[in-house]
């Protein structure tokens, strides 16, 4: 018995350093959002109240709306991106699959807040997409709608995420051997049904890892929608983080928070939940 | 070939990745029922041929045709066969039932009849009961006989086995064999089947094409291939041999003498061949028996020399003898009782022994 449980030694360093600085904040986080903020202070007690409130206004509903929108739309587009880059390095570009595999993790080295000011100057109205349109004739006046758009912040939030969808992708792809899809071939299944009945099945624990870091990093991400996302482009980060900071509401920046966490993983779940309904999950 | 039609014919194909030579002219008639094993060391291009009678590889020259109707612009999952991989390739995410219900899904047949086809194929391979499971919760020979059940569910015209038995171990690849051809005979399916295990081959096949480097070196009965090679690699590849060069010392009416460095072997005379031709002659371990004063054997070619080496192999005794400077003659024995083995053990090396072998049994090739 004692020899089965020696394991449990070598997971205490991380179990400890993640209770101490993640699930106690987190817990204490919890506890606020139902304590109630006065003009004289946070006063503890049990109230619904933060909660209720989201809904009070408009505007918060809105943005959560807009972040859960532009986090979805975001992961889906990286997994159809994602998709075919980490098929080709498996299958058919094998060769190549180091070094291309080295220039992803390369996109990863350079600093975020870089990349997006990156993505700025060249969305800008005297950026380089605008500045190339037009000496190409293809515009006359810059393109506007470009920068400072929810349109700005998934093009940002795709370039910075796609990484983090192709590695588990290629990786869950990998498991599966080319047996299997010449075996589905050969028993008479077009290439379409080969890719939805076996390839696609078999690589799904990857798609959905892949899914829910780029859904729930870009749907929380709160630098970005700052940098290129204008008033139109204002996320739920955003406005917890006005709570904390310039309204000293803590108690409704905590059940905003997570109100949102909660949003999130029931629609996490659901995806969940019709991937095994189409049948595409064990 | 009016009394047997031929199911599968492949003429003049070849195949090469970038320079290298896979499947060298290869020309094949294989007739409805048959099972024929393609048998070769790996890279003889064996698993290639299979690969494009299939449809995964593009031969650059030749046809293949099914029934008189080249095949080559069908891809795999149009053409009338099926195969069966080495490695089971059954589907992890799916349960026994739906691995061997694949193809049946795929052509839409009602749920009755996909479910009386499947129970029907589980009968065949002896896994009744099975239908529930995953293909992880099964043994390796189990495996195999899913994956056998699945690629004839669809009642293939030809199906091709990859080496099927390759990851088994040895008592289940013996079990298996008889099966497979049991199964073969009982559903009259031709049965292409790829192996290197020469034993294998000479087990289940009706018809042996022997392969080296991408080209045939033989194609015959296992009888025929087994008692009369026609190469120095035929003779080695499939059993064992002696195999000795010399050149043609004299011929006569219905004999040959070969003249091995000064020693002489005579032959019965089944090739044309001029005196003073280098030739490769085999001989067969088993036709080789130690000439006893006890044991009466009449043997035409007798040679006596010093024996070196005794080797027990259960059923039989190899005895090693040098019968001169550079030439070791290997005699195989069965141990049938007291009298045949016995009177000679490992305590006897050193001893001087004759050895005999019939003429007839000395093969003879030109290289």
């Amino acid at each position: 018995m004692k020899k089965t449980k020696k394991h449990i030694y070598l997971l205490s360093p991380l179990f400890t350093y993640f209770v101490i600085f993640f699930f106690v904040p987190l817990f204490i986080l919890f506890i606020y959002s139902f304590w109630r903020k006065t003009s004289t202070g946070l006063i503890p007690t049990f109230t619904l109240f933060n909660y209720i409130s989201i809904f009070s206004k408009q505007l918060y509903p809105i943005v959560i709306l807009r972040s859960i929108r532009i986090g979805f739309i975001t992961s889906i587009i990286c997994i159809l991106l994602s998709y075919p880059v980490a098929y080709s390095l498996t299958f058919k570009y094998k060769r190549m699959q180091d070094f291309v595999l080295y220039l992803i993790l390369i996109s990863l080295f350079s600093s975020y807040l870089v990349r997006v000011y990156a993505w700025k100057t060249i969305l800008g109205s005297n950026g380089l997409f605008n500045q190339v349109l037009k000496y190409l004739g293809i515009i006359e006046e810059p393109l506007t709608f470009l920068l400072y758009s929810p349109t700005a912040i998934i093009i940002t939030l795709v370039f910075i995420f796609t990484p983090f969808t192709i590695l588990p992708v290629y990786s869950s792809l990998q498991n599966i051997s080319v047996d299997l899809l010449e075996a589905a071939r050969d028993l008479g299944a077009s290439r379409m049904s080969t890719f939805y009945r076996v390839m696609l099945p078999l690589s799904m624990p990857g798609v959905i890892t892949g899914f829910i870091f780029s859904f729930v990093l870009a749907a929380g991400d709160y630098v970005t929608p700052q940098m290129v996302g204008g008033t139109e482009g204002l996320m739920v980060g955003r406005v917890v983080q006005d709570q904390f900071g310039m309204t000293y509401n803590w108690p409704f920046g905590s059940a905003l928070a997570y109100f949102t966490i909660f949003v999130l993983i029931f629609l996490i779940n659901c995806v969940i939940w019709i991937t095994r309904l189409l049948k595409l999950r064990r | 070939m009016a009394e047997k039609e031929s199911a599968l014919v492949l003429s003049n194909i070849s195949k090469y990745f970038g320079n290298v030579c896979a499947v060298k002219d290869m020309n094949l008639e294989v007739h409805d029922g048959e099972f024929v094993s393609l048998l070769g060391p790996s890279g003889c291009g064996k698993t290639t041929l299979l690969r494009i009678i299939a449809g995964f590889e593009v031969p650059d020259i030749g046809e293949v045709l099914l029934d008189g109707k080249n095949i080559l612009d069908m891809p795999p999952n149009k053409r009338p066969m099926n195969m069966v991989f080495q490695r089971y390739a059954l589907f992890p995410h799916m349960t026994v039932y739906e691995n061997i219900a694949f193809s049946q899904f795929l052509k839409k047949r009602p749920n009755e009849e996909i479910d009386s086809k499947v129970k029907k194929m589980l009968e065949l391979v002896q896994l009744e009961g099975f239908e529930p499971r995953k293909p992880d919760q099964l043994s390796g020979g189990q495996c195999q006989r899913i994956a056998l059940a699945r690629a004839l569910i669809n009642e293939p015209r030809v199906l091709l086995l990859d080496e099927p038995l390759g990851a088994l171990d040895l008592k289940i690849r013996k079990q298996m064999q008889i099966e497979l051809k049991n199964i073969q005979e009982k559903l009259k399916i031709t049965f292409i089947y790829v192996t290197h295990d020469q034993e294998e081959a000479l087990v289940m096949s009706d018809r042996i094409v022997l392969m080296r480097a991408g080209g045939t070196i033989q194609i015959d009965t296992p009888k025929r291939i087994y008692n009369h090679p026609n190469s120095r690699f035929s003779a080695t590849f499939i059993g064992e041999s002696n195999v000795y060069e010399g050149e043609v010392a004299d011929i006569r009416s219905d004999h040959m003498v070969i003249s091995l460095n000064g020693l002489k072997i005579l032959t019965d005379k089944k090739i044309d061949i001029g005196k003073g031709r280098h030739v490769v002659i085999a001989i067969r371990l088993e036709k080789v028996k130690r000439v006893d004063k006890s044991v009466n054997r009449v043997f035409n070619n007798r040679l006596t020399g010093k024996l070196e080496d005794v080797v027990f192999f259960g059923h039989t005794i190899k005895y090693y003898v040098r019968v001169s400077e550079n030439i070791i003659v290997i005699a195989e024995e069965e141990l049938l009782g007291e009298e045949s083995g016995a009177e000679i053990e490992e305590s006897n090396i050193g001893d001087t022994v004759t050895v005999g072998f019939m003429s007839r049994d000395v093969n003879v090739f030109l290289e």
